[in-house]
């Protein structure tokens, strides 16, 4: 049964955001290079943006509805949203910002158990710059449980966070989600955090809803070849995972990248490459030793320069990469079409995806 | 000067709440909300500051003395003229401190109250005002300085009656053109500790400002 059924429409001059999609009582992620309108879907559903037209229902009550004029406001949605930034009320503390959407007498005991729960306890009357990164995170997740909503939505929970924080707080996030049965939206680009925590995935781009897809499915070659093409960004690769000299290589016929992973993923896989997280070389300049393993030559074949950005069409090993970077960057590399370049991609910037990837994340 | 003192003392206890209450409200009506005319009500609420005083006080002379309500009441040239004429070229400071103040809050803290179930009103108690609260508190210190110390507008609505209308800063200029420069320096001493105590508070909030951000 579907929880969360929406469709709406909002024109921002030069772009367009059109949205559709149905929830059921799951986890589901919101993917899309940045840009795609993610982060303005979800302050559309939580009531902080107002679309020009189209109807959210959530559980069966009408949150809007522009044929019959209805808009329930922010404050009466029962939507939980964490920001990118966390928005945590600088003024109180981690007890009180939980305590903030609570109302009754109980609601001091509530909103500790809420910090115990997220592995918090002792730290109640920390300021939220008396906190980390990590525990900061924990706080706006437990705030926006703890007056149990109807819905959550998370816009980039993990963008702050590296390596294993990030893996624990996955962990964590899907077993409040799970326990606490609230469902759940998640805005991310890494297909890592799309793969670990979601049964679905929206994809976006363009300000658009391009498909719905079951995460189970996404191991299905056919599915990924949809969301690369969809996309249209980022690079995937078929193959497999092998060790050599000590060390996991990702191989396929023309080529191998080194790979930080556990020896559980030996055997067939594919990779995930940000475009963000191909870097070009200098050639007279020692490469950093985090690139020193997956030093690749390419030959550009196109060049786009969008909003800033420059975006690298790039062939080389048999594949055709996507490179994004600031366009102040390479300045010195007089980047144009047709040109040899050098590129490499840290092996801890490599997203697997395999078919046992859930059981291990 | 004793009176003097008292009276500018009484002005200040009727002029620091009207000034907390008006400049706050227009502070935020500035910061937070859009409509039609906000840039002429922008250029009204600073053009206190762009006149000088005896331009601003004639002009309140003139529309003043043309109400009704007023005249009959004989405001002008009486203590209520002294207690509201320091209010005009002080409420400028008040708002703009309120008015940086509500805007330096970072919107997404009002949104995420907002999805909490806060109204706007308890949104504005709850964090709205405990954030801006040091601004405020900042420009309500050289707002009260600014209003303790006017002459011009004083002078020009409410006169330089001694022991009705007669301010601090009036005593001195009395007390200079009398050639009594001993009282006027003991005036002005006074005016110049009370200055640097305000301005003492100021740098002093605004350094825990700093912190708190």
């Amino acid at each position: 049964m579907n929880c969360l059924e929406a469709s709406f429409s909002k024109d921002l001059g030069s772009f367009s955001l059109r949205i559709s999609f149905e929830l059921g009582e799951e986890i589901a992620a919101l993917f899309g290079p940045s840009g795609a309108g993610k982060s303005l879907t979800l302050k559309i559903l939580a009531g902080l943006d107002r679309p020009k037209e189209g109807r959210i229902v959530l559980n069966g009550r009408v949150l809007y509805d522009s044929a019959s004029s209805v808009f329930v406001k922010a404050c009466q949605r029962r939507i939980g949203l964490v920001f990118q930034e966390l928005a945590l009320f600088p003024h109180m503390t981690a007890l009180e910002n939980v305590a903030y959407g609570l109302k009754g007498p109980n609601k001091w005991k509530i909103a500790r158990q809420w910090l115990d729960r997220v592995k918090l306890e002792g730290l109640y009357d920390r300021m939220p710059n008396q906190l980390s990164g990590g525990q900061r995170q924990r706080v706006a997740l437990a705030r926006a449980l703890a007056p149990k909503p109807d819905l959550l939505l998370l816009d980039e929970p993990f963008s702050a966070l590296d390596g294993p924080m990030r893996r624990a707080l996955r962990r964590e996030l899907k077993k409040l989600s799970l326990e606490s049965q609230t469902p759940t939206i998640y805005v991310t680009h890494d297909i890592e955090d799309v793969c670990s925590l979601a049964s679905r995935v929206f994809l976006i781009r363009d300000g658009k809803t391009l498909a719905s897809i079951d995460v189970d499915k996404l191991w299905d070659p056919h599915a990924q070849e949809s969301i690369w093409h969809s996309l249209g960004w980022g690079t995937l690769i078929h193959g497999k995972i092998e060790e050599d000299g000590g060390s996991l290589y990702f191989k396929w016929d023309k080529g191998r990248l080194k790979v930080s992973c556990s020896r559980h993923l030996i055997g067939e896989a594919s990779v995930f490459i940000h475009p963000n997280h191909v870097k070009l070389l200098y050639p007279d300049v020692p490469v950093d030793p985090e690139l020193e393993a997956n030093v690749i030559e390419g030959k550009i074949i196109e060049k786009i320069e969008i909003n800033g950005s420059v975006r690298l069409y790039i062939k080389g090993s048999g594949i055709e990469w996507h490179a994004e970077y600031p366009g102040d960057s390479y300045l010195m590399l007089e980047i144009k079409e047709g040109q040899n370049v050098l590129f490499s991609i840290a092996p801890s910037k490599i997203s697997l995806l395999t078919p046992c990837f859930n059981s291990v994340s | 000067m004793i009176s003097s003192l008292i009276i500018s003392l009484k002005v200040l206890a009727i002029d620091v709440p009207l000034l907390l209450i008006i400049g706050v409200a227009l502070g935020w009506i500035l910061a937070k909300t859009e409509f039609k005319g906000k840039d002429l009500l922008d250029v009204l609420v600073i053009l206190p500051i762009a006149l000088p005083p005896s331009v601003l006080g004639l002009y309140l002379l003139m529309t003043l003395s043309h109400i009704p309500f007023i005249r009959e009441a004989e405001v002008l040239f009486s203590f209520p003229a002294a207690a509201l004429a320091p209010l005009f070229p002080s409420l400028p400071i008040m708002i703009q401190a309120a008015r940086s103040g509500f805007s330096s809050v970072d919107r997404q803290l009002e949104q995420a109250a907002r999805t909490l179930g806060d109204s706007e009103l308890k949104i504005f108690w709850r964090i709205t005002f405990p954030l801006s609260r040091l601004s405020i508190m900042a420009g309500l210190a050289l707002a009260s300085m600014r209003a303790l110390g006017d002459f011009g507008v004083t002078l020009m609505i409410a006169g330089n009656i001694p022991g009705r209308t007669q301010t601090l800063p009036l005593f001195i200029y009395s007390n200079v053109e009398a050639m009594n420069f001993l009282e006027a320096n003991i005036a002005a001493l006074l005016l110049t500790i009370l200055g640097i105590a305000s301005l003492l508070i100021v740098k002093k909030l605004e350094g825990r400002h700093i912190e708190l951000s």
